[in-house]
């Protein structure tokens, strides 16, 4: 009885959904991101959701929280795949296992544009994301420059294993590499908090007194813990470099009152619209014209055909000088 | 406690939480088309089987009035060790490598199980302590990178299928009948309740009640290390940071299925259904596009009106 109520009910159900579908055509677009508690990835849920093409219905955008997991993302896939999302856009928590998780939407026919953090995978529709070796690089850069090319210099980095912090520590190296009178006092993982950063910083001052020079962060979050734990202090932070990366709006004040030397920020909108332009090309076809404005933003970034397998969407450096032009925004 | 008044105790509960299990499936049939199609179905069987096989192992714990907090991290530690076995050049049978997961995690069980029953120190302070530790040494272990590139052959234990089966749901599925008849039909399996029921009286009518608490450990220690395998074969590379937060829905999952955390009253079916809440609710609220804020609110309301049903349905008697 129960089993026929429930047979029944998904027949019904199937047949009004099956009715609706042909009626108007919708696209049902799925964004797997890896955790909404990121702020990045808040401010990138924000900037997809103001897409105009989920505001005027064309896009049916359902949100799936990875809750930093990776099974929980290749979780969601599947259900996509069971719901016959028309496409989705995908920001891994890993970019290795992310691949096996885009082999099968693609076989099941689910197209998959990636933005924000890489895929390992050449299955992939297109990737709209930045380059988090470069962003490393910057942000090492910066503090080193306005350390004169030599000091003592403490690391704050991402999560033990995670991609972005793996890219960011990589391009980080690469800059390290080039400068051999700069020696990393300490380095270790904050998990991209500001708390955690915080502790972190005091213990280190306390272990290396008036011995650190420059903090580079690899994310906005730990370097503004840094600069809270020096404050705390007594330390003048203007004195000492503090780089980090995101953008967060915290920083970009820190920057503005020169406790911090440079946030470089990730363009969240770009990242998350462009991403769902590409998308909606791959859906749609030739005919296809791009409705976010983010593509008249960066001449380096065209759009061209919608049909490029990667846009990097540039990095911009938020110094003192700009910082205000951020912060109205 | 008699065996016949036992039984019916256990059935009885069961009988709740079957009602409230119903309940939420009928709804959801409700709700959304995609829910009772057979694609659906095999990935709900599929997503338990990890959750399922920890609360297996939990489950022993549970009877034997114990706590594991650290089946999440050994879970992680067990899958580092297993990928390592067949990643890259050090391409061995998957065998070896899920010989290696489930030793991983039985070593690492038998150090919970050896302070708590010999030292006696308190389980939820030693698998605490352990949970810190374990995740340390998998970092430790590739210096905190993953491992990815992982055999054809291993990761068929995670993505494949068996007459149609996913092989993990076939895994799940003989642990827990070899684990319903261990705990029902073997001397072993009634001393597990005997300790959790009374471990002084169980002590003086002959049960070697430590070597039985630290067994429980051992056991809870293979299943994660068996449950790692799966999980790496599905992510298709051993993650450093696998199974963080995994102890809490194994020990819901127990809970919910009715055994009691002061021990000795439950069983592996009923965790089973335990898993079952746990795995539809987060695969229908997905099907249902709930945003992830109201889903952990919804999530935590149905765990508890599942046990508020199942504690209702027991006072009638």
């Amino acid at each position: 009885m129960l089993k026929k109520l429930i047979v029944t009910t998904a027949l019904l159900l199937a047949v009004v959904a099956g009715t609706q579908a042909q009626e108007n055509k919708k696209y049902k677009i799925g964004a797997a991101v890896y955790g909404v508690k990121n702020e990045f990835v808040q401010l990138w849920v924000k900037a997809l959701k103001d897409h105009p093409a989920v505001k005027s219905g064309l896009v049916n955008l359902t949100v799936f929280d990875g809750q930093y997991k990776h099974i929980t993302q290749a979780n969601q896939f599947d259900s996509m795949i069971t719901q016959k999302f028309d496409g989705a856009i995908y920001i891994p928590i890993d970019s290795n296992a992310a691949a096996a998780v885009v082999d099968k939407a693609v076989a099941a026919g689910l197209p998959v544009v990636g933005s924000n953090g890489p895929t390992n995978s050449d299955k992939l529709v297109s990737y709209v994301g930045s380059d988090d070796v470069l962003g490393g690089e910057l942000a090492a850069e910066a503090v080193i420059k306005a350390m004169g090319g030599k000091g003592n210099i403490v690391v704050l980095e991402g999560p033990v294993g995670q991609t972005g912090a793996i890219q960011r520590s990589e391009g980080i190296d690469k800059v390290l590499a080039r400068h051999p009178e700069i020696k990393v006092i300490e380095r270790k993982t904050a998990n991209w908090s500001r708390a955690e950063a915080m502790s972190l910083m005091q213990n280190w001052l306390t272990a290396h007194p008036n011995q650190i020079h420059g903090v580079i962060g690899e994310n906005d979050e730990m370097a503004l813990g840094a600069v809270a734990a020096m404050k705390q202090a007594g330390i003048d932070v203007t004195k000492i470099p503090v780089a980090g990366i995101d953008g967060v709006s915290d920083a970009i004040k820190a920057v503005s009152k020169g406790e911090m030397i440079l946030s470089i920020r990730q363009d969240a909108k770009t990242q998350a619209q462009g991403a769902l332009d590409v998308l909606l090309r791959k859906l749609i076809g030739q005919d296809y014209k791009p409705l976010s404005e983010v593509w008249a933003v960066y001449p380096e970034m065209p759009w061209g055909e919608g049909t490029a397998t990667l846009y990097s969407v540039p990095w911009t450096l938020v110094t003192k000088e700009n910082a205000a032009e951020f912060l109205k925004r | 406690m008699n065996r016949s008044q036992y039984f019916s105790f256990r059935t009885l509960s069961r009988y709740g939480i079957l009602i409230a299990f119903a309940v939420l499936c009928v709804t959801l049939s409700f709700l959304s088309p995609y829910f009772l199609t057979a694609g659906n179905l095999s990935n709900i069987a599929l997503q338990i089987s990890v959750n399922g096989i920890l609360a297996i192992g939990m489950t022993f714990v549970i009877l034997a009035a114990g706590i594991d907090l650290s089946v999440g991290s050994v879970l992680g530690m067990a899958g580092i060790v297993a990928a390592s076995m067949v990643a890259g050049d050090t391409e061995h049978s998957p065998l070896v490598a899920v010989g290696a997961g489930v030793a991983t995690g039985a070593v690492l069980g038998l150090v919970n199980g050896s302070i708590i029953a010999w030292c006696r120190v308190p389980a939820f302070v030693v698998t605490l302590g352990m949970l810190s530790a374990a995740r340390g040494f998998t970092q430790i272990y590739n210096d905190g990178m993953p491992v990815p590139g992982l055999s054809d052959a291993f990761v068929f234990l995670g993505s494949g299928r068996l007459l149609e089966i996913p092989v993990p749901v076939w895994i799940f599925a003989a642990l827990l009948l070899a684990a319903w008849l261990v705990l029902e039909y073997t001397r072993y399996g009634r001393y597990v309740y005997a300790v959790g029921g009374n471990e002084k009286s169980a002590r003086t009518s002959g049960v070697p009640t430590r070597a039985v608490i630290a067994s429980v450990y051992v056991i809870c220690g293979a299943c994660a290390g068996l449950a790692s395998i799966i999980h790496t074969a599905r992510s298709t590379t051993a993650l450093v940071d696998a199974g963080a937060g995994y102890e809490l829905d194994a020990i819901a999952a127990v809970v919910i299925g009715g055994t009691s955390l002061t021990g000795g009253v439950g069983g592996v079916f009923g965790s089973l259904i335990g898993v079952l809440i746990i795995g539809v609710i987060n695969n229908g609220l997905d099907l249902l596009g709930v945003e992830s804020y109201y889903q952990q609110v919804i999530k935590g309301a149905v765990i508890v009106l599942a046990v508020l049903i199942d504690v209702a349905s027991r006072k009638e008697t």
